[in-house]
């Protein structure tokens, strides 16, 4: 066997452990993904598999065995143990600071000494296969999400490892990105004897793994074929999962009212390399009881949009119109006053020292009345008032970020990126926030490369492409668009099956 | 600038230890505050990036020395003039020191540093401490403006407000900032420990290194 996991039990102090009893056997050539909602533990074990957990972090509870062709990951030192093991973190910004890509993929090889020769050949193979090459010489911190995890799987291949093993690799990739990714990983796979990807989304790598085993309620499920596997709906909703394979659910239109945004002619001071505005002669409106979906590839425009509409990025020309009122001169924060923002990461907006100071700060910038304690019990942050929020995990913080903006009372919110909603609780909370504002007369504009989310939840698709807004309308109708046709995306599933 | 971005780290920290000591050996203020202006002055000529953060802050901290050094000077019973001409020279010095300390910082890329360290195949201690010392605070000056921008997104008026209510905006950043800055030496520590980083062996490197750093490996070249 290549992999022995036996009676693994992890935990953090807590009275039960966060997986307990696991067994696993994974073969020469097996690509096993594990599956489980948020908070399962899918990232622990994926660590203890790599022997990061407890080689690099100790945990307080470690017992039974993970083996590596027979020896105990536990008792082989980090030197031999690093390379024969690689490892993708869910947030590649943990394995990555302010290094150029071919440092990042060179640096585990310059570290063990060897001649430079045979670094450079390693690194230029890694960057060919990997399709990175017009990536040279850049900095990964400037580099979009996608190529980020591409520039961290090649580091993670550069010692020639035995077993690879990526957490929730896809996590925030637009479908172009996923897509090489995914073909990346089936490529990388025929240099190792075996893969381990943890996941929420399992059909997203459906091409590259074989088999499934769900990890929920501490348990870890013994392997199953992953094919079959996607059509059981029954087995993802009993591990918290969203089912891949979910048809989408009926849509009412919405009873809109009011318009809430209005952005007119807008040009964007910000240029792209060839000098024309990231965003030329922008047209978009926002109402009432309107969940809008905005779509399109890395860097089309899709942030700056966003900027544009806050204040954080400078108009050369056009309006942007809040409420009937044009606020094209308007500073940051008056907008603000108007638009509530829940970024991808909470983290960079989050500067009080409690969850319910952060509460009475979005109350007083808007117009909400609601108590600390109602709003938290809403986003299940019930008791957690005097936590400090960066105590909080990244998903709490989510929750956190969508609390606020509910209790501000803001008649717009811009969600960009809602990662928590991947999982049937985490997708549930997004649910009631999207309703608590639509019902009450208000509005969200949600910027997401989750076009399944995008399916189920918008009421109205807009695709940003080239500086333009392409295309504005019913979301089914986004799917049927040119402009879709032109990202060169697969449709959300749900109308996959409908087309086939 | 991007030629010097690409020479060698040594050379440029040298260079800046050479300067900066004519500027501390500079009799009076005659004579320094010409050598700090014609510092700067080289600073922009060479279009530094982040140019006027630095001059902001190189502004207040002439004022804060001149200031200190007056008062302190005056009350040990030294002419005002004269006081003032000691406390320019001061200032002189401390603009000069850090201008140019500053030039290394945001011409010298971590891995550039990396790199030369590793091919002067210095311990890897001082390797590492020498490349976050200078590679880490610009990261860390990034993460404060985007922390800020993200005040602002969430209402807080920091931009149209008096001195004193934009120093108390600033110092709230401190929190995430501090939270970042151990994000980021964690992810240091985390990717120094899985890329087998140790303490006990001399690291090599992928570039090039003589006068000039190798920025880029180029897929045009035959292997080599």
């Amino acid at each position: 066997m290549l992999l022995n996991v036996d009676k693994l039990t992890l935990g953090f102090g807590t009275a039960e452990p966060l997986v307990q009893d696991a067994d696993l056997a994974l073969g020469e050539g097996q690509r096993l993904l594990i599956c489980g909602a948020t908070g399962s533990g899918k990232s622990t074990l994926a660590m203890a598999l790599a022997g990061i957990i407890p080689q690099i972090l100790p945990i307080p509870q470690y017992s039974g065995r993970v083996s590596l062709a027979g020896e105990n990951v536990t008792a082989l030192p980090h030197a031999a143990l690093f390379s024969r093991l690689g490892y993708v973190a869910q947030s590649a910004e943990d394995q990555l600071w302010d290094l150029s890509v071919e440092d990042i993929i060179a640096f585990p090889l310059e570290n063990r000494a060897l001649p430079r020769a045979q670094i450079r050949e390693r690194v230029r193979a890694l960057m060919t296969q990997l399709q990175l090459t017009a990536l040279a010489g850049r900095r990964v911190l400037t580099l979009s999400g996608g190529e980020r995890r591409m520039v961290v799987l090649a580091a993670a291949l550069a010692s020639q490892p035995t077993l690879v093993v990526l957490d929730e690799p896809t996590t925030g990739l637009d479908p172009a990105a996923r897509a090489r990714l995914c073909d990346a990983l089936v490529e990388a796979a025929a240099h190792v004897s075996g893969m381990i990807v943890t996941e929420q989304d399992a059909s997203a790598l459906a091409p590259v793994c074989s088999d499934l085993a769900l990890l929920s309620g501490g348990k870890l499920a013994a392997p199953r074929a992953l094919g079959p596997a996607l059509d059981d709906a029954a087995l993802w909703t009993g591990a918290g999962l969203l089912p891949p394979r979910r048809p989408t659910p009926a849509r009412t239109p919405p009873a809109t009212g009011p318009e809430l945004l209005a952005v007119a002619g807008l040009r964007t001071r910000l240029t792209r390399a060839d000098g024309a505005p990231v965003l030329e002669n922008a047209e978009l409106s926002l109402k009432a009881g309107e969940v809008l979906a905005v779509i399109g590839r890395n860097g089309a425009g899709k942030t700056t949009l966003m900027k544009s509409i806050l204040g954080l990025a400078p108009a050369a020309a056009g309006r942007i119109v809040l409420g009937g009122t044009d606020a094209t001169g308007w500073t940051i924060a008056r907008r603000a006053r108007h638009i509530a923002y829940v970024p991808q990461s909470m983290r960079q907006i989050l500067f009080h020292m409690s969850v319910a100071e952060e509460i009475d700060f979005a109350r007083s910038m808007g117009a909400g009345d609601e108590d600390t304690a109602t709003v938290l019990a809403r986003y299940g942050l019930a008791g957690h008032e005097e936590t400090n929020p960066f105590a909080l995990s990244a998903r709490q913080q989510g929750q956190l970020g969508l609390a606020c903006a509910d209790a501000s009372g803001a008649a717009i919110a811009i969600v960009d990126e809602p990662l928590l909603a991947r999982d049937l609780h985490g997708r549930a909370l997004l649910e009631t926030f999207l309703s608590r504002m639509t019902g009450s007369g208000r509005a969200v504009m949600l910027i997401s490369h989750d076009l399944d989310l995008v399916d189920d939840v918008a009421t109205r698709l807009a695709i940003v492409a080239d500086g333009h807004i392409q295309q504005d309308g019913p979301v089914p109708e986004g799917w049927h668009s040119p402009a879709f046709a032109a990202l060169g995306w697969p449709l959300p599933r749900a109308h996959q099956r409908t087309a086939a | 600038m991007s030629r010097l971005a690409d020479l060698n780290f040594f050379a440029k920290l040298g260079a800046a230890f050479a300067l900066m000591i004519l500027a501390w050996l500079a009799p009076d203020w005659r004579w320094g505050l010409p050598y700090a202006a014609l510092i700067v002055a080289g600073l922009v000529l060479v279009r530094v990036p982040g140019l006027r953060g630095y001059l902001k802050g190189a502004g207040l901290l002439t004022l804060m020395v001149i200031v200190s050094w007056m008062i302190n000077l005056t009350i040990q019973g030294l002419a005002p003039l004269d006081a003032l001409g000691v406390a320019a020279k001061m200032a002189a010095r401390l603009v000069a020191t850090t201008a140019l300390f500053y030039f290394v910082m945001e011409t010298s890329s971590p891995g550039a540093i990396l790199a030369a360290c590793s091919a002067a195949r210095l311990p890897p201690i001082v390797t590492l401490v020498l490349s976050l010392l200078f590679g880490i605070i610009p990261m860390l000056r990034d993460e404060f403006e985007r922390i800020a921008d993200a005040q602002r997104a969430r209402g807080m008026e920091i931009d149209d407000v008096s001195f004193l209510r934009k120093l108390r905006f600033a110092l709230a950043r401190g929190v995430p900032l501090l939270v970042q800055a151990i994000r980021t030496a964690h992810a240091i520590s985390f990717s120094l420990s899985l890329y087998g980083f140790d303490l006990g062996t001399k690291r090599s490197t992928w570039r090039r290194v003589g006068w000039w750093i190798e920025p880029a490996m180029s897929f045009r070249e035959p292997h080599k």
